[in-house]
């Protein structure tokens, strides 16, 4: 992901960076359209990207629930299932991925910018060898570390998780702000532009489409964390899948599968229309 | 108890643990890369088979490795198939992607100039191809290897083998003097090893990749 990520806005920049225009609208546009495109841009939503996912997804979970309903449950696999269980773990797990998307896109965006400038420059070799180890540590002993030190708690759990997106968040932004050819900032700045201005006008736009990539990692990373928040007492369909695991019913075990898998698959369907759809319009075509 | 007398004391099982968790992910390793470089090449000519390879691969990868289990129990049963079925699937998808990326970056003029040459079909993609396109190879065998080594911690949870059979005793004896020591031990021991491998791909890296093409 971050190999397709940070080479589509380089590769990109790179062709603007050999017109040594001054980077003004109207002359962008201008040499956007010089070329005659030989077909039409291809579409950024087709009826077939928006819609196979969710429908074979709606199928999935409607075939589960046919079955789910024939499934013969003794009293063990229906005490699992009572009181609203099922909606309450979904509603957690739906939870514990938000807020911690959050939390990893407030520290990791920031933390990315601030680590790119010049003065902090020095610190990103160290950053990264650290999320590098970061990356060998598995999740699952991170978080049992983590609910010793905090105690079993739905805190815990959610430290975890954004302990552990936040360094691949980081490292795609990262690569992303240093992937911007630097004599666009050069240019930018030979103008007369403060430091501010350069971020904000030209490398925060240029980067928008990483920082969406970040956006999909971190959730489809978080959503799988959170069905490991069940064994730091955060909940959610990790809790399904444990006890029908722990007490051999595959009924339940395969419900909390299947819910989990269906949500994990929408959400980073919902996360890539999300991204086609903010895509800055004059970076297209690099996707 | 400190947390070296604890590794002292429990000195054999932390080291059958380790050597489990070593060899399963190895051996999953290497089906992995088999089947991961076999789909590469079987798809990376045309650009629907190709895509269709890589988007099916990443949709497995999106799924949480502790539902895919799930799934797989109800077919395998507990024990080590899931946990090696599991290890499987999530390891080819570095693998295949920049196998397919790889083999469609080779230099078409270079395969030309071997089709001159009179090399055949095989020899074309044995002889240039694929060695062109090893260093994207590895490094997805590296990231998957990484990756895999996490996956197989959480699979100990349906008895599967290795430390994270470690960290799950420290879960369940949470609040126990020896809680600790038990999920450092298999946390350490999973770093370690990640870093051990990750150690001998660099070498197998440098042995491997030829003079010529490295960067």
């Amino acid at each position: 992901m971050s190999r397709a990520g940070t080479q589509g806005p380089g590769g990109r920049t790179g062709h603007a960076g050999t017109d040594l225009s001054p980077p003004d609208g109207t002359r962008a546009v201008d040499i956007e359209r010089r070329p005659p495109a030989p077909t039409a841009p291809p579409a950024r939503l087709t009826w077939q990207k928006l819609t196979f996912l969710p429908a074979t997804v709606a199928i999935g979970l409607l075939a589960t629930w046919l079955w789910f309903r024939g499934a013969e449950l003794d009293s063990i696999a229906r005490n699992a299932i009572a009181d609203g269980n099922v909606w309450l773990r979904l509603r957690q797990h739906v939870e514990l991925t938000a807020i911690s998307t959050f939390f990893v896109l407030i520290i990791a965006i920031p933390l990315g910018i601030a680590l790119t400038r010049r003065r902090l420059r020095p610190a990103v070799p160290v950053v990264l060898a650290i999320a590098n180890i970061g990356q060998a540590t598995p999740t699952i002993g991170l978080l049992a570390l983590l609910v010793i030190w905090l105690g079993i708690d739905t805190k815990a759990a959610l430290v975890g998780i954004v302990a552990y997106a936040v360094l691949p968040v980081l490292a795609n932004t990262i690569a992303g702000l240093r992937a911007i050819d630097p004599t666009l900032i050069e240019a930018a700045r030979g103008i007369g532009m403060s430091a501010l201005g350069v971020l904000r006008t030209v490398e925060l736009p240029l980067a928008v489409p990483l920082i969406l990539a970040g956006v999909r990692t971190a959730l489809v990373l978080n959503v799988g964390t959170a069905t490991l928040a069940y064994f730091g007492g955060g909940g959610g369909l990790g809790d399904l899948i444990a006890t029908g695991i722990n007490n051999q019913r595959m009924p339940v075990l395969v419900l909390g599968s299947i819910l989990t898998v269906a949500l994990a698959l929408l959400v980073d369907w919902l996360a890539s229309v999300v991204e086609l759809l903010l895509r800055p319009r004059g970076l297209e075509g690099d996707a | 108890m400190s947390f070296w007398e604890y590794v002292g004391n429990r000195r054999t099982q932390l080291l059958l643990d380790t050597y489990q968790h070593a060899s399963a992910v190895f051996q999953c390793m290497v089906v992995a890369t088999v089947l991961g470089v076999l789909l590469g090449v079987l798809t990376y000519r045309s650009e629907w088979a190709g895509n269709l390879a890589i988007t099916v691969t990443a949709t497995i990868l999106t799924v949480p490795s502790l539902a895919m289990i799930g799934l797989l129990i109800p077919i395998t049963g507990l024990g080590v198939a899931p946990a090696v079925t599991a290890l499987v699937l999530y390891g080819l998808l570095p693998i295949v992607r920049n196998a397919i990326v790889g083999l469609r970056g080779v230099d078409p003029d270079l395969v030309d100039a071997a089709r001159g040459l009179g090399m055949s079909r095989m020899a074309r993609l044995v002889r240039i191809e694929l060695p062109l396109a090893w260093p994207p190879i590895l490094t997805g065998i590296r990231v998957s290897t990484q990756m895999l080594m996490g996956i197989a911690a959480i699979a100990a949870y349906a008895s599967g083998p290795g430390l994270g059979n470690e960290i799950f005793r420290g879960i369940s004896s949470l609040g126990s003097a020896n809680a600790v020591n038990k999920v450092m031990a298999g946390t350490l021991g999973i770093v370690l090893l990640a870093l051990v491998f990750d150690a001998v791909y660099v070498l197998i890296g440098r042995l491997t990749i030829p003079r010529g093409i490295r960067i």
